[in-house]
């Protein structure tokens, strides 16, 4: 009796030990990789590298925050990149022809194209009933179409863009870059929200177990049409960002950012089937992925160990994710052999 | 209360029929030289290796998975042959060899999704990244093009008083012995029953995972063979070869009403779907619309492809409701 | 219908809280419930009774707003009511808990119980102390020990349970509804979880309690309603039925009248035999063995470990240790479709998730184990196959005018022949039936029967596994009982009683947590 209370107990505390390990398995193997870098190169240790690994990391941990909330609810969004260079391109353009925009305005317009953006992913998936990887798939090619159709093959150059947007994408507060805050701020907000409120809590509940929220009766749709709406608006602001960093809007920018932000998340612990895993270590993700990209360039291994890197990194973490899931074990993940 | 049977008249099909015929009809109007033989054919140049990469993922998709690393296993093939080609190695070894490297990549996520369970999306996006990022490790950024003749006779000659291509009688026997094997063979019968349930399928005795783990492999096998034919028809192997075509494959798959849970569809139809898009796609050419636009109708059919059913079922609903009403009134 | 209801005077002041009437389900052509009317008084315990797939769940699903009825109403104090999510019928005061628990593993139990509602503070923030705090009051009055912390995920079935009544109590509840709130639970847990529902009536809560275990009807009902084949039979005030007539009155006739009797068998060798076999944590040293014609029942409470046994036995999940005999040949079961080839087929449980194909046609569900057989150079011979599945067709007597129906069209009780069509279509020496007659009606019932004893008769060896205590005691040459995953005792046809068996399933032998 005893006994049996004793094991119940243990694999309890099992389950709290190997949850908690996610985050900090993310960031003992950042730690890892520095270590290695640094002893690797001179130069990967310094402050200023430091910085630039944190400058490029903080695109990405948005776009990856994105990607996890809909990955919290047991979906999948592959049109982030687009999104990003829709959302980038269009607002770049109207800040070129309207030079005169006042700053505050000028933040809403890409928040507002990611917004609708994201809806339309939603309401595909949430109402339409389309599998998200087909209806992702889909938009992902109908926004980069539009934006090409639209464009006619022209680019935003930076001499166009508002002198004061630029000058805030370089600019640092002792010693830290603003980009860097501002995306920490937003990380942040997304996992308070995440976590201390009822909204976010009920988005983690329809990925945990659909079934239980049916029965429950939790409105499944609107709370996965929320998720898609929000991955839109921060994909808005981080294509936003990113547009400005680089200078020059093209069609093609932020392509491939679906892989890296799902890359990012699923690295950060975040579960593709659901209701597992938080923003802040989809963003820890990315500060991996970036970390590998910054330390390939120092040791002048072909950028295209990254792509491979990437790829098996996804396989390993969905492969350590379901090992996981099996060794909690409980009720919930009992499954059958084949 | 109908008895609900199997539908002996495939409807989609001759939906699919029909559209195929106006996009011609359309494509005629916009330039004369369309209905001519030696353009028809040409046109069929541009879906052969989506096709074979379609029928590939056709057999992954009945059975509930999907398969979306196939297009960077036509790069890891290309480069395959390149490297084989530069060793010396003449066709007759190195294609067979380019195949098995296909299946062998296939297997990989076979095992991965069927053997350990993980789920198919996710692997195969991951395999996707790596199989491209070893095919550029392999290859050079710069690509191989000093193919030996024999090596483009794929992709470049033609057969029958040199007419027909013979990469077309190429997917012309691949879509037949797929056809054959996924409506005629237990084999195909078991994916089907997988794809609709696993469970009661191991139960009835189908060896789930090792099924699965075939259709990758063959799956695999058909993109090692479309890699063959890309370097017959373009001459160079390079990693970024046939990038993005996954979005073409995807969308035939399921335009040609193939259940993206598995289960349902028939080759015939993805073939049939494989035309229309080669259609459209051929027309939009020739009435220059740029490759975005392309892109865009793609996408959109894509979606509409699987809005397909829920769109029936809300039109269902409210022929029911107004029949409901009448009923009532 | 109202006649049957024998007012007590106390009920006569009372106002039903809730009123059915007329309630009607169909799925498509399978009718799930026709006509059920009947009312549920404040401060009563409501025991609803009636076999597997009489249409208890359908029910509870409408009330609770999972489903909509397609005629009649639901009436709530006498309102006409129709709720579209079970959100709206929590809102008035109905809550319903499940056999398996519909919980979210990876949030924390005070989480999980406060979902619906969570404390907040200023600005919409969850007030995480009184989420806490709420959790463990309302843990703490069913007496359990769970961490309000702790994550759902790592929880035992039990604690699952209790975290779900937790749940329900956690809003303002007037009607509680109980689907086989036990079947997870030992004896002590789940007298103290009838305290907490004998509390919870007194103080003005409407019950409804379903259960498959007549004791507890007895113990906790007040009233009692008994459905079968989806048509409300009666209701009764407790105190006026007693056990025998309540079991009449769910399975429709007498007992003595209700299985065919099977001739005096002859058995012939020992064909299926089983030594010691183990599966950690689910069944224990388990030995018996089958001889050809015979039919061994096995019987035990719900979740005693007997389909784990069965499907050990089939190779669905290998056992840790012990040794299996299949016509004297040492075997070692590790896939279904080594089992089949070997010649002993498994009639699964669930058989509309397990058992058979649901969008398929007959023919294809008759077939699929048998394909590779069919086929030659791998094609399959589709005349042959069709000529099979007509001959299986017109053998089982399913009543459909053509094998190119599909299966999800059918009847329970078609379905169920049609998945025996295909279990012995493999052609098998060794026969294990789990719950073969689970949800369907009376007469297929009796088929089902004739066809198990013409089975037994013709040589084959049977291990029927069967939750219906007259069916077991009717049909078995031998009973097995198991509990808690081990061989308690075994009954020769002529000792077995009821009473005998039941005292068998249920005692203790020792704890096996899943």
């Amino acid at each position: 009796m005893s006994g049996a209370i004793g094991a119940v107990g243990a694999s309890r505390q099992f389950t709290k030990f190997v949850l908690r390990m996610r985050e900090t398995g993310v960031l003992v193997f950042l730690a890892i990789l520095g270590i290695a870098f640094s002893l690797l190169t001179s130069t990967f240790f310094t402050v200023q590298n430091i910085t630039a690994v944190a400058s490029s990391a903080a695109i990405l941990a948005i776009a990856a925050c994105a990607q996890a909330i809909v990955l919290l609810t047991r979906n999948l969004d592959v049109s982030v990149g687009s999104m990003m260079g829709f959302a980038a391109y269009l607002t770049a353009d109207f800040a070129a022809t309207h030079p005169g925009i006042s700053p505050i305005v000028l933040v809403f317009i890409p928040m507002g194209i990611g917004l609708v953006l994201g809806t339309i992913n939603g309401l595909l998936v949430a109402y339409g009933k389309v599998q998200a990887l087909i209806a992702t798939l889909g938009t992902m090619s109908l926004y980069r179409g539009l934006i090409y159709i639209y464009a006619h093959g022209q680019e935003v150059t930076s001499s166009r863009l508002p002198h004061w947007l630029l000058g805030f994408i370089d600019a640092r507060i002792s010693g830290i870059p603003v980009l860097v805050m501002l995306a920490v701020g937003i990380v942040v907000v997304v996992s308070l929200f995440l976590q201390y409120f009822p909204l976010g809590r009920r988005i983690y509940a329809v990925g945990s177990n659909p079934v239980a929220s049916f029965f429950f009766g939790l409105r499944s749709e609107r709370i996965v049409l929320l998720a898609y709406m929000l991955c839109g608006l921060l994909c808005g602001v981080a294509g936003f960002l990113y547009a400005v960093r680089v200078g020059t809007v093209t069609v093609v920018l932020a392509s491939g950012w679906e892989m890296s932000s799902l890359a990012a998340a699923v690295i950060g612990g975040v579960s593709v089937a659901g209701g597992s895993g938080t923003v802040i270590g989809a963003a820890l993700g990315a500060v991996v992925l970036a970390t590998i990209d910054n330390g390939l360039v120092l040791l002048n291994v072909s950028e295209f160990w990254r792509m491979f890197i990437q790829g098996a990194a996804i396989v390993a973490a969905v492969a350590a994710d379901a090992m996981i899931a099996s060794s909690i074990g409980g009720a919930f993940y009992a499954r059958r052999p084949r | 209360m109908s008895m609900r049977t199997r539908t002996a008249i495939p409807t989609w099909e001759l939906v699919l029929c029909v559209l195929i015929v106006a996009a011609g009809v359309w494509s005629s109007k916009l330039s004369p030289y369309y209905l001519s033989i030696d353009q028809i054919f040409e046109s069929t140049r541009h879906f052969i290796i989506p096709g074979l990469l379609a029928l590939g993922l056709a057999m992954v998709v009945s059975t509930g998975e999907i398969d979306i690393s196939l297009a960077s296993i036509v790069a890891v093939g290309t480069v395959a042959l390149s490297k084989l080609a530069a060793a010396g190695f003449s066709i007759y070894v190195a294609a067979p060899i380019v195949i098995v490297i296909g299946a062998l990549c296939g297997t990989l996520n076979g095992v991965l999704v069927a053997r350990y369970g993980l789920p198919s999306l996710a692997v195969t996006l991951g395999t996707m990244g790596a199989y491209r990022g070893l095919a550029f490790i392999v290859g050079s950024e710069v690509g191989y093009t000093d193919f030996d003749d024999s090596f483009l006779w794929i992709g470049s000659e033609k057969l029958f008083g040199d007419i027909v291509p013979i990469s077309f009688c190429v997917f012309v026997t691949a879509a037949i012995g797929v056809w054959l094997l996924m409506h005629r063979t237990f084999f195909g019968r078991h994916c089907f029953s997988i794809g609709l349930n696993p469970d009661a399928s191991w139960f009835a005795g189908v060896e789930v995972v090792k099924v699965k783990i075939r259709t990758y492999a063959l799956a695999g096998a058909l993109a090692g063979i479309a890699a063959l034919v890309w370097v017959g028809q373009y001459g160079s192997a390079r990693g970024d070869n046939a990038d993005g075509s996954i979005l073409f494959v995807v969308t035939a798959v399921v335009l040609g009403g193939m259940d993206i849970n598995g289960g349902r569809g028939t080759i015939s139809g993805v073939v049939l779907s494989l035309l229309l898009l080669g259609t459209i796609r051929n027309g939009m050419g020739l009435a220059n619309f740029g490759g975005p636009t392309q892109t865009v109708v793609l996408g959109v059919l894509l979606v509409g492809g699987v809005l397909r059913p829920a769109l029936a079922a809300t039109l269902a609903r409210l022929r029911r409701h107004t029949s409901d009403k009448q009923a009532g009134a | 219908m109202l006649g049957d209801i024998a007012l007590s005077p106390e009920q006569n002041c009372k106002i039903p809280i809730l009123s059915l009437d007329g309630i009607c389900k169909s799925f498509g052509p399978v009718r799930a419930l026709e006509d059920i009317t009947f009312d549920v008084f404040p401060g009563r315990v409501h025991g609803l009774v009636g076999e597997n797939g009489a249409g208890k769940s359908t029910l509870v699903k409408i009330i609770t707003g999972l489903e909509q009825a397609d005629a009649g109403r639901v009436l709530l104090s006498g309102e006409a009511v129709r709720f579209h999510t079970p959100i709206e019928a929590r809102a008035h005061g109905i809550v319903a808990v499940y056999q398996d628990p519909k919980l979210f593993p990876h949030l924390s139990v005070a989480e999980n119980i406060a979902l619906g509602a969570y404390p907040t503070l200023p600005f919409g923030v969850i007030n995480r102390k009184r989420m806490y705090g709420t959790a463990k009051v309302l843990l703490e009055r069913l007496g359990s020990e769970v961490d309000p912390q702790a994550l759902v995920a790592g929880l035992s079935v039990a604690e699952h349970q209790f975290v779900e009544i937790a749940r329900a109590l956690s809003s303002d509840v007037k009607i509680l509804i109980l689907d086989e709130p036990t079947s997870a639970l030992t004896p002590a847990e789940a007298e103290r979880l009838f305290r907490v529902v004998r509390t919870l009536r007194d103080h003005g809560t409407a019950v409804i309690l379903i259960t498959h275990r007549l004791e507890e009807i007895e113990a906790m009902s007040d009233d009692i309603s008994v459905i079968r084949d989806r048509r409300h039979v009666a209701t009764k005030d407790a105190k006026s039925v007693d056990r025998a007539s309540l079991v009449q009155m769910m399975v429709g006739r007498p007992l003595e009248t209700l299985f065919t009797r099977r001739d005096q068998p002859t058995f012939g060798k020992e064909v299926l035999r089983v030594e010691n076999l183990s599966l950690t944590g689910v069944f224990d040293n388990v030995s018996f063995s089958v001889r050809a014609g015979e039919v061994v029942g096995m019987g035990g409470l719900v979740g005693a470990g007997r389909s784990e046994i069965a499907q050990t036995l089939f190779g669905i999940t290998p056992p840790t240790s012990g040794r299996v005999w299949l016509n004297d040949h040492e075997i070692h079961p590790h896939n279904p479709r080594q089992m089949l080839d070997l010649g002993l087929a498994y009639l699964p449980e669930d058989r509309d998730r397990d058992g058979l194909i649901m969008p398929e046609t007959i023919t294809h569900n008759i077939t699929l184990p048998i394909l590779r057989r069919l086929s030659h150079w791998c094609f399959v011979d589709r005349s042959q196959e069709r000529v099979l599945a007509e001959d299986a067709s017109k053998s089982y007597r399913a009543l459909t005018p053509t094998v190119e129906q599909i299966v999800s069209a059918l009847s329970g009780g078609n379905r169920q022949k049609v998945a025996f069509a295909k279990w012995l279509a493999t052609n098998p020496v060794t026969l294990i039936l789990d719950e073969p007659t689970h949800g369907i009606d009376i007469g297929s019932k009796a088929q089902v029967h004739e066809m198990v004893a013409q089975l037994a008769s013709r040589g084959l060896a049977v291990l029927l596994i069967s939750s219906d205590l007259p069916e077991l005691l009717a049909m078995s040459d031998r009973i097995l009982v198991i509990a808690e995953g081990t061989l308690v005792t075994e009954f020769l046809k002529n000792d077995a009683t009821q009473e005998k068996v039941m005292m068998a399933a249920a005692q203790q032998t020792r704890r096996v947590r899943r």
